[in-house]
């Protein structure tokens, strides 16, 4: 994919590495010690001041690889700092750079309200204390020279979730953070990360468990147009989970669900909001609960894939496998029941298996169990269109306006309409990833990347309908809703 | 009050799946899923005993077979 973080991937997915294999092999208590040093073994620091120090951020990381928090600090957040690994970028957001020629206009000076900018020996200077960074002298300066400097984990916040401790070190406010995971990989030193379930799931393996893998409608087109869902059943069973269901499938079923309620409400006039991502039903609690009773009721299309399954074997553990990491909050919500019991995302169970020596190899589009439209709900606007598609199985005669966000900022303005009784829609389509879950913070590629491999593979699928695929699969006779 | 239960691997082979199905459906019964809020918990590295579940931030070692007392009395008790 194309990337600013290419050299933290590779470490970070070479600690999951690790850490899966030490696992497998059951030897994580007596040498995960070890991991610091054969990941640094010195002399010469590669990238930051010191040894020691990356070895410490290594050793945070195989605490977030085992699900712990990084530091023993208890929060139950998903999204973790990595505090060895922030590199306490400056707070100060204005910022005069060597571009300034001490002009005699002075036009940062003459704009600035708030007697800030004074004139140093070289360069103007922006006293921070008096700096209420409106950007007036960044506007006015006519040689550009005055910098906006925002931290990069910040600036990609759709919430305001991230704030500082008193060295500046990046601290994520729980009461905020819905956990979409957007900061994870806009920090340039890697220093935010999730937990993650892969030890708990090797273990439970290993133990003889049948944990059976749920993989996204997202999935589809990550991996090149040879990886199919069958390459993916395969490789999964290769190292050890029972079997693999297509979560387009839930798409289907939370479709099939959300049409009833859609159709009932637009008849009452009532407006209405999805509920099949996880991040943006978090906004909403956290950021707009008084818009919940427009929420829709019925569980995301994960959760009723993780039901139809328990219904056939009880007994069964169910593993959602995506680019989300929303989700593993969602898995953690136990108000709702029958959810899945785990989540991975794509780099977690990539390096899982390659733990165990297996890779997805290409194999015959030979699998399908879900309709094109549940395929296409990972895509932003296939929400929508799954719902429209039931409409006309039903017989319904329902053009409803839907105002489909993707993205963080556009899901707030419109759950803002909502809240303000202005919203110029019947329902709004909220994702928190721009593009949909394919755009997911741990999406393999990106989604212009992927489309090509995207459209080949699901242009293959037949054209089944979203009711008759119910019925042909025995899903037609879950539960669909929270309660 | 938010609940919180552990869902590690070592928890899950004790009994976490049946102490959080049950609790669902005392929650339910009991009409309180408005003052109780039921969450999985990663694992917090005291699996000596039984399952952890944390009540307010007490923490508690429990075995699925004690669920509906300890609903009874730390939970329903508390309310």
């Amino acid at each position: 994919m194309v990337t600013n973080d290419a050299t933290i991937l590779h470490i970070k997915h070479n600690v999951l590495y690790e850490v899966a294999k030490m696992a497998w092999e059951g030897r994580l208590e007596e040498d995960r010690d070890e991991l610091p040093y054969k990941m640094i073994p010195g002399p010469q620091a590669q990238f930051r001041c010191c040894i020691y120090k990356e070895r410490e951020i290594i050793k945070q990381r195989v605490r977030l690889a085992e699900g712990q928090c990084p530091v023993g600090r208890d929060s139950m957040n998903v999204v973790q700092v990595i505090n060895a690994a922030c590199e306490e970028c400056p707070i100060a957001s204005y910022l005069v750079t060597d571009n300034c020629r001490k002009c005699m206009g002075k036009a940062c000076q003459n704009s600035c309200n708030f007697g800030a900018i004074t004139m140093g020996d070289n360069r103007a200077y922006i006293d921070p204390t008096k700096c209420k960074e409106c950007g007036k002298c960044a506007q006015a300066c006519p040689y550009s020279a005055i910098a906006h400097l925002e931290r990069p984990c910040k600036k990609v916040c759709p919430v305001d979730a991230i704030t500082y401790d008193e060295y500046g070190i990046c601290v994520i406010d729980e009461t905020k953070c819905i956990q979409c995971g957007a900061c994870i990989h806009s920090c340039p030193f890697g220093a935010i990360g999730t937990k993650t379930f892969m030890v708990d799931l090797i273990r439970l393996i290993l133990a003889g468990k049948k944990v059976v893998a749920m993989v996204a409608p997202a999935t589809e087109g990550q991996f090149g147009p040879d990886i199919t869902m069958a390459s993916w059943k395969t490789a999964l069973k290769k190292i050890g989970f029972a079997d693999m269901v297509e979560v387009g499938l839930g798409g289907d079923m939370t479709a099939a669900s959300e049409a009833e309620e859609w159709a009932e409400a637009y008849k009452e006039g009532k407006k209405m909001t999805t509920s099949c991502c996880p991040a943006f039903v978090n906004m909403i609690r956290q950021h707009f609960p008084q818009v919940l009773d427009h929420m829709s009721t019925t569980v995301s299309p994960m959760c009723g894939v993780s039901r139809w399954l328990k219904q056939k074997d009880p007994e069964t553990i169910t593993v959602f496998i995506g680019p989300c990491i929303a989700k593993k909050s969602e898995s953690l919500d136990l108000n709702i029941t029958g959810n899945a019991d785990y989540v991975l995302t794509f780099g977690e169970i990539r390096a899982m298996m390659r733990a165990k020596g297996v890779e997805l190899e290409p194999e015959e589009n030979s699998y399908q169990e879900s309709s094109v439209f549940g395929k296409r709900f990972g895509n932003g606007g296939g929400v929508t269109s799954a719902v429209v598609q039931c409409f006309k199985e039903m017989g319904e005669d329902i053009n409803p306006e839907v105002m489909k966000c993707s993205g963080g900022a556009e899901c707030k303005k419109a759950l803002l309409l909502l809240k303000l009784g202005k919203l110029p829609a019947d329902f709004i389509e909220g994702m928190v990833c721009a593009g949909g879950c394919v755009g997911g913070p741990s999406k393999h590629k990106s989604e212009p990347e992927a489309k090509k491999a995207r459209d080949i593979l699901i242009g293959q699928a037949d054209k089944r309908n979203i009711h008759e695929n119910l019925v042909k699969v025995g899903a037609d006779k879950v539960p669909m809703h929270r309660h | 009050m938010k609940v919180s239960i552990c869902i590690g691997s070592a928890c899950h082979l004790k009994g976490s799946r049946e102490i959080i199905k049950e609790m669902q459906e005392l929650v339910a019964k009991n009409g309180v899923g408005d003052k109780v809020d039921l969450n999985g918990a990663f694992c917090s590295g005291n699996c000596v005993n039984g399952v952890c579940v944390t009540v307010d931030g007490t923490l508690f070692s429990l075995k699925p077979e004690n669920t509906k007392e300890f609903f009874e009395k730390e939970i329903m008790g508390r309310l």
